[in-house]
């Protein structure tokens, strides 16, 4: 068995705060110093495997020696200093955000908190961080309180799909009422008109654009998919 | 003993009010009657396989890994003339080669296998919140780090110490027989210990063959098993200095995000002197090496200064195969496709299965007095799904909501977070039993979750409109 050796360059001077400059990123290349032998560990490693691993080895070689290709152009064998751009707001300390700076007529701003959440998560879904033990993350959403998502969130969205179930009901219970001379109030003592509010309501609540029918189907054969692989080996007895 | 076999055969088939999962309703589906005969026929016949004069039930066992090791060494204490055929005695696989607790009692492990102990592990979400769990952990409780090369060995010498006759040799391919007992005919390559040659062809007869060869086994493929939807793991393992390793002393991380797999996790495992570092997909295979570049990013200030000693990739399957036994010839382990989602672990269950497998064989044949028949196997088959099948579907679900998507993982590491969500993980785990728990926490725990859930989405929306 080949082995190799990469060593790591340690962690560099970070970037000043993140709202002054726009989203510059500098690669981080671990690779620099490795020789040209990675691709003989390939080799090895497909000998580990059973041999039908095989396509899938040859796939992460082919990938790999681009990848080599191109960083031997880029490096020379002196490691060059990384730069790494972290994560960094005036409002962001140890970890988490700190209250007292989000105080807007003397209560809480919450809205800012989310807002300031949302665009952490967003900057590190694309710019991927390093965990560290010394600056641990212990921010927990559950601190901002259930009515401050209620009213971000829910409430517009309820007064949407309250509007439209609203709608959809009015013109449902003229229609009837034009065609079966039956009122509202009697349309409500009735079980095929029950039935079809409850459709109706379900309908609005789950269905908010065309794809969601695709999704609400997948999502169905999802929950019974593992059974029926597991139940594959019984299907094959009922034939006998 | 012919009527007590088919009280329990007919047990399973109706839906026993005790059974609180739905696949045992499903397998209860009422068969017409014509069938219900032809079943009670069959168990009738099973019963009266013919005895073997002058010798026992002679029984392969392809592969030597954990599943073959346990099967052997109970087949071989059961009285029954075992083979075990590996092709490579000292492999050293690629795996996390983590076991639960009850392994080590259910196997009578010595400790000394183990490398470490970890009590603690880290799971990090996305956006790097850190969550440490195992507080509920009692003192004489932890999850084994062991080498495979060391487990593996440890459980083929004790089948051979128990009777089994260990053979270093690559299976080649299998012969069916043309007639019901007549014996399948096994053609190896036998090795004897000879690194790099082609081996001597060698030919055995046997009368019931276990397929424990691994996730590309090829007596999966000579029974036409089927095929099962694989995931790649894939690992490195580092020598990190010292002072770093101590971090690691007995603690596991699992990194979760769409940077490191968009359907599984990423991993640091402390092994014995080293760490591994990994990742593994199902559904992105091509980008692995991308993933493991941002695994190893996330783990970076704790692993930095490391030299890579060693890079492994292996296919691990994610459901079993749709045929899992086929007339006298049984999958167990990796080969049968028991790696539970979620977690992706298999060697406990692959050694369990084998043990399983093994024990049916040695009840059907009488202790290798009488030949052994599909029926007998197939109640291996049974035990098993009725044993793990909570086990398995829990953590299926487990997965399909919380590997679903970013805002599904922060909520994942935040429950992760309330202890009682400790204490269950960590019994289910360590002891394989479903924990039936508090209703009270349970309800306090769904409600939890649904609010982390749609926190976690509710901002996942907001940062789509920046």
């Amino acid at each position: 068995m080949t082995s190799t050796m990469a060593s790591f360059s340690s962690t560099t001077p970070h970037l000043p705060s993140f709202s002054s400059s726009p989203k510059t990123r500098f690669p981080i290349n671990p690779f620099l110093s490795l020789t040209p032998q990675r691709h003989l560990l390939f080799a090895s490693v497909r000998a580990t495997e059973n041999g039908s691993g095989a396509a899938i080895v040859v796939e992460e070689k082919k990938e790999f020696e681009t990848k080599a290709a191109e960083e031997d152009s880029l490096g020379n064998g002196a490691p060059v200093a990384e730069v790494v751009v972290k994560f960094e707001d005036p409002k962001w300390v140890s970890g988490t955000w700190d209250l007292k700076q989000f105080q807007k007529d003397g209560a809480t701003d919450w809205d800012a908190v989310i807002d300031a959440e949302v665009k952490r998560r967003k900057w590190l879904e694309d710019n991927p961080e390093s965990s560290n033990n010394d600056f641990p993350v212990v921010f927990d959403t559950s601190i901002i309180p259930w009515w401050a998502w209620m009213k971000r969130f829910h409430l517009p969205e309820a007064e949407l799909l309250n509007g439209r179930a609203a709608m959809v009901g009015f013109f449902m219970a003229y229609f009837v009422d034009s065609l079966t001379g039956v009122g509202l109030v009697d349309q409500m003592g009735n079980f095929f008109c029950k039935t079809l509010l409850f459709v109706a309501v379900a309908g609005v609540l789950l269905i908010r654009k065309n794809e969601d029918i695709d999704t609400l189907k997948k999502l169905i054969d999802e929950t019974t998919f593992y059974d029926k692989q597991w139940q594959a080996t019984w299907q094959d007895e009922k034939k006998e | 003993m012919a009527s007590v076999t088919l009280k329990s055969f007919i047990g399973l088939r109706q839906s026993s009010p005790e059974n609180h999962h739905p696949s045992i309703t499903i397998l209860s589906k009422p068969l017409p009657s014509n069938q219900i005969h032809y079943r009670r026929l069959n168990v009738i016949a099973g019963k009266s396989s013919p005895k073997i004069t002058g010798r026992n039930l002679r029984v392969a066992v392809v592969g030597g890994g954990p599943a073959g090791g346990a099967a052997a060494e109970t087949l071989a204490k059961g009285g029954i003339e075992t083979i075990l055929i590996e092709r490579k005695m000292d492999n050293a696989k690629p795996c996390g080669g983590a076991i639960p607790l009850c392994m080590v009692g259910e196997f009578d492990l010595p400790l000394d296998i183990i490398d470490r102990r970890v009590t603690k592990m880290k799971m990090i979400s996305p956006s790097n919140v850190a969550v440490d769990i195992g507080r509920t952990l009692k003192p004489h409780e932890y999850i084994g780090m062991v080498r495979r090369e060391v487990l593996d060995a440890y459980l083929r010498d004790r089948a051979a110490a128990a009777g089994a006759t260990v053979i270093n040799g690559l299976f080649v391919k299998m012969d069916k027989p043309s007639d019901k007992y007549a014996p399948y005919v096994i053609h190896y390559n036998a090795y004897d210990g000879k690194v790099g040659s082609a081996g001597k062809k060698v030919t055995v007869e046997v009368d019931a063959v276990i397929g424990a060869d691994g996730a590309n086994s090829r007596v999966a493929k000579s029974i036409d098993a089927g095929d099962y939807e694989y995931a790649i793991a894939f690992q490195e393992r580092i020598k990190i200095p010292d002072d770093k390793m101590e971090y690691y002393e007995n603690l596991a991380e699992m990194y979760v995000g769409d940077d490191v797999s968009p359907d599984f996790y990423g991993w640091v495992f402390p092994k014995c002197d080293h760490v591994a570092v990994g990742t593994g997909t199902v559904t992105h295979k091509p980008d692995i090496k991308k993933f493991q570049l941002a695994t190893r990013l996330r783990a970076r200030d704790k692993i930095v200064g490391g030299k890579i000693i060693r890079v492994e990739a292996h296919p691990i399957p994610e459901h079993p195969r749709p045929r899992r036994l086929s007339d006298q010839v049984a999958l167990v382990g990796d080969a049968a496709g028991y790696v539970t989602k979620c977690s992706g672990e298999g060697i406990y269950f692959a050694a369990k299965s084998g043990r399983m497998c093994a024990e049916a064989i040695v009840e059907g044949s009488e202790n290798g007095r009488r030949m052994v028949e599909e029926s007998d196997l197939r109640s291996y088959l049974e035990k098993w799904d009725k044993t793990y099948w909570p086990t398995y579907k829990v953590l299926d679900i487990l997965q399909k909501v919380f590997y679903r998507s970013n805002p599904a993982r922060e909520a994942f590491v935040e429950m992760c977070a309330d202890e009682y969500v400790q204490k269950m993980t960590f019994d289910s785990y360590l002891y394989k039993k479903v924990a039936p728990g508090n209703p009270l926490e349970d309800l306090k725990l769904a409600v939890n979750t649904i609010g982390s859930l749609v926190r976690a989405n509710a901002l996942r929306n907001e940062m789509a409109k920046i």
